[in-house]
């Protein structure tokens, strides 16, 4: 990193037609080979900040703009879009519309051919950029025909052969699976160690970003809430919730013990302390907690301090405390079933989606289903729902073939939310969305209104009843499709990847409405995600698919608990599994999934005696409110 | 759902063969099917369409392909094959008689053999144009395309317009296909409807969540584009470079050859 200013924003305010103040008197400076991150919930305003960097506003969405801005050396207010695109290159976070060319090859030369760049220095330039994301030898693909993480790592590439100083990347991962992630992350960290680019990425996934960053800038509404080193934005855990931030797990973890470990010699010393060793080491551990040095922890490192903690007795182990997971009913009657599914998409290329799957899903269930992108996920629960007709094999609903139930009837029995809400939403209010499906099946008029008001309730959508469902934001969106969907009362709630594209607090949103209906309606639940952590906190069951194959089937503790099963299909337990069980030989208990499991059963000493009354009064139920624990 | 015309990377004697002379075989096609018609032309046209699938074969494009396109022109053909067999006014031997309506020289109530055959014959007329243009562009990268428009002195946005345009047909036949999933969950199957529901009340709900989507998709298009030097008022540079073999000129002589033959034949 050297001292070239790259980036300088003073007071920048940005308003879009229309009076949407999205930005809001920003600071920023960014040196040359500098990585800034820039975190906030959805609407924070991160994506605004993305396109004035890079040109987009004003040339193709419009808006006043107060303050200073200056990128490369020009203000992208004042130039036309073709020069700012060559000191700053933008990376959008949907690949699909990024790739337009039919050969790789010609994706990475259509930027600097535009510009009139010689052919020469044109292939020279795609060569590095291929070797760079690592697709040496896939010139000639057609780049949709390429997986999720080599998409993107594509549309990298194509910017990158504009040459540009500055590199903006708006939330390059969000839409990917876990190894498409971890493909990405690993192209833009070369990047980084080159150090001749400044890059500023926006993203949800705080954990990826850890050792990338060198500046973080927290957002909400358009503001700026936090800004500094990455040590001293994460030490603020209780401000980065508040701005609908997820602070990385292994920092809270660490922060949480060493704050009890404080809080304990702040019991044994209080203020002012007389015993110099003793204010010193309090001292030290709470400065420790405020301004960490290092943030890019790894899970033996926790898992180390932990156990020193353990070994010195400022921490005990409580595996009693654990609550008892829920029971999955093993009379309990069978609802959905696969028999011997294989289905295959003709292509090109020809693929087999489902090799000779056989599933059963019982009464009651909630069901987590993980696995990589083309394991096969979405074909299952299309099948489930009769979109797919498999091509051997078939889906019995309580015993009866799918085939001979009309699409009606399977709505009302099995209903399924899709990624994308947008997909489905076309009239013009909500309520009017919801009635759609009700008058599909057939439901009577008199009820229609009825089951409109009770699904919207459900949804919290009741004020927005009458509004155009495009006007409201993505994450209420998918919450009016759940309502759509379980206005038609089925007995089986699927649900797609509703983590994909939302932020930290609305990822739990959905997840919660599913909890609901498990629990409120006696429903089943199958939930397809690639988000461990929260898949770990709702679902007793789970599957992992692995090429088109059930890989792992059963309680989601054990399944998590099979680590090198787990590595073929590219998903890592989570965090407070992986932390379970480095320190099971102090007794740990394997089955813990969640943080609040792994707090209960790590507890400091001057804790035990609460942890004791909590043994006694420890009920299975745990209450979530947006993720956290009530 | 996938799009017909999508281009697929292969090695093929058509694949290699110079996109200018491909293009002269599209050319050459809508030149052979704008002669004045006639119902003796079916000859001419089989042979033009027996040409057209022999490429069709050498490129090895595969039979479902043509069978989608054979597909979406059933409705078109059927109602071509009916309007002739009671309109055409050369029309004396009667095939199906429903009654007697005599307009001009037409029985409206008769259905002729003349005029299914005369309608057979446009069917063929528009299978053998509408098959050419595929061929080109299931067989021609976008970049050989935009090279060879570029040679055309074809203006460079134009070009582009017509690539970008194939670029979208694929994103529509997806998000086509995704609507149509999605709008079945709430018990709405467009598949199951006959044509004149659909035509009704189907389009509706797919075509306004289809129309939306696909402005929003257009607007990180150009986003995608503009941000690429799409637009920079300087020569773009040629990245393929074409080069025309002997296997070229032979291909057009042939393609010229058959051409001629076609001519002849229609208006010896």
């Amino acid at each position: 990193m050297t001292n070239d200013v790259m980036i300088s924003l003073q007071d920048v305010t940005f308003t879009y037609e229309g009076d949407v103040v999205a930005l809001r008197n920003l600071n920023l400076t960014a040196h040359k080979g500098e990585f800034v991150v820039v975190l906030g919930a959805n609407g924070a305003g991160k994506s605004t900040l993305c396109y004035l960097l890079s040109g987009i506003v004003p040339h193709i969405y419009g808006g006043r703009r107060l303050g200073v801005v200056s990128v490369a050396s020009l203000d992208p207010w004042d130039e036309p879009l073709y020069v700012t695109s060559q000191r700053c290159g933008v990376l959008m976070q949907d690949p699909e519309v990024q790739l337009f060319m039919p050969t790789l090859k010609a994706e990475l030369a259509f930027g600097p051919a535009n510009l009139g760049v010689a052919r020469d220095e044109i292939l020279k330039r795609s060569q590095d950029a291929l070797a760079l994301v690592r697709l040496e030898g896939l010139e000639e693909h057609n780049p949709r025909d390429l997986s999720g993480g080599q998409k993107q790592r594509a549309a990298l590439a194509a910017v990158l052969t504009m040459n540009p100083q500055v590199l903006v990347l708006d939330e390059p991962t969000s839409q990917l699976d876990p190894l498409g992630r971890w493909e990405v992350v690993e192209a833009i960290e070369r990047l980084k160690q080159k150090g001749d680019l400044t890059i500023v990425m926006t993203t949800h996934e705080t954990e990826e970003i850890l050792r990338l960053a060198d500046q973080v800038l927290v957002l909400e509404r358009g503001e700026t809430v936090l800004q500094g080193a990455p040590a001293e934005v994460f030490a603020q855990a209780e401000r980065l919730e508040g701005a609908g931030v997820k602070t990385p797990a292994l920092i809270l973890v660490q922060s949480r013990l060493l704050e009890r470990e404080a809080d304990r010699l702040g019991e044994a010393c209080p203020e002012p302390c007389p015993e110099p060793p003793l204010r010193a080491q309090r001292g030290r551990l709470r400065e420790r907690g405020k301004r960490r040095e290092r943030v890019n922890l790894t899970i033996s490192e926790v898992a180390d301090q932990s156990r020193e903690a353990v070994e010195a007795g400022r921490l005990a182990v409580h595996p009693d405390t654990l609550p008892q997971p829920r029971p999955i009913a093993p009379d309990a009657p069978v609802v959905l079933e696969a028999h011997n599914l294989t289905v295959e998409y003709p292509g090109p290329p020809r693929v087999v989606a489902l090799r000779g799957v056989n599933v059963q899903i019982r009464q009651g269930e909630f069901v987590g289903i993980v696995g990589q992108n083309g394991s096969g996920k979405s074909t299952l629960v299309k099948c489930f729902v009769g979109l797919l007709r498999p091509q051997k094999g078939e889906v019995l609903f309580r015993g009866e073939s799918i085939r001979k139930l009309s699409i009606g009837e399977i709505a009302r029995r099995v209903g399924l939310v899709l990624q994308n809400p947008d997909y489905q939403l076309f009239t013009a209010s909500c309520r009017d969305e919801i009635r759609f499906g009700l008058r599909n099946v057939g439901v009577p008029p008199e009820e229609i209104e009825q089951q409109v008001e009770e699904a919207l309730r459900l949804v919290e959508l009741s004020e927005e009843a009458e509004l155009f469902p495009f006007r409201l934001s993505f994450g209420d969106r998918r919450k009016l499709a759940v309502a759509a969907t379980m206005a038609l009362d089925p007995e089986v709630l699927i649900m797609d990847e509703p983590t994909t594209a939302q932020d930290h607090r609305g990822r739990y949103q959905l997840a919660e409405l599913a909890r609901r209906f498990h629990q409120e309606k006696q429903g089943t639940v199958l939930m397809i995600t690639h988000d461990v952590d929260l898949i770990a906190r709702y679902a007793q069951r789970l599957i992992v698919l692995c090429e088109g194959q059930v890989l792992l089937d059963g309680p989601t503790a054990e399944v998590f608990t099979q680590v090198e099963e787990l590595r073929k299909s590219f998903v890592v337990p989570p965090v407070a599994a992986q932390l379970a069980a480095e320190l099971a030989p102090l007794g740990v208990p394997p089955q813990v999934m969640t943080m609040e499991e792994l707090y209960q059963v790590l507890v400091p000493q001057h804790d035990e005696e609460a942890a004791q009354t909590s043994e006694v009064s420890q009920t299975s139920e745990v209450c979530y409110d947006e993720g956290e624990v009530v | 759902m996938q799009p017909v015309f999508r281009y697929t990377h292969l090695d093929t004697p058509i694949h290699r063969l110079h996109p200018l002379v491909k293009l002269a075989y599209v050319l050459l096609t809508l030149v052979l099917v704008m002669y004045p018609i006639k119902a003796g032309d079916m000859p001419v046209l089989l042979i033009w369409l027996g040409f057209s699938a022999v490429l069709w074969a050498v490129a090895r494009i595969e039979l479902r392909r043509f069978t989608t396109l054979l597909k979406i022109l059933t409705g078109t053909f059927i109602f071509l094959i009916l309007i002739q067999g009671f309109t055409y006014r050369g029309g004396h031997t009667p095939l199906i008689v429903l009654g007697h309506l005599k307009l001009w020289e037409a029985d409206l109530g008769v259905i002729t053999k003349e005029g299914v055959w005369f309608g057979l014959v446009l069917c063929v007329r528009i299978l053998v144009a509408t098959s050419s243009l595929p061929l080109f562009v299931m067989t021609t990268p976008t970049s050989a395309i935009m090279t060879a428009m570029g040679k055309l002195r074809v203006p460079q946005t134009a070009t582009f317009m017509f690539v970008s345009a194939l670029s979208f047909t694929t994103l529509i036949f997806e998000m086509w296909g995704s609507i149509v999933e999605a709008q079945k969950l709430r018990a709405f199957d467009i598949d199951s409807m006959n044509v004149v529901k659909r035509a009704v009340r189907a389009y509706v709900p797919i075509i306004t969540p289809l129309i939306l989507l696909l402005f929003r998709k257009a607007n990180d298009f150009q986003i995608a584009m503009e941000t690429k030097g799409f637009g920079a008022p300087v020569e773009p540079t040629e990245i393929e470079t074409l080069t025309a073999r002997l296997a070229d000129y032979l291909w057009l002589v042939f393609i010229v050859s058959v051409f001629v033959l076609c001519t002849v034949l229609k208006f010896a």
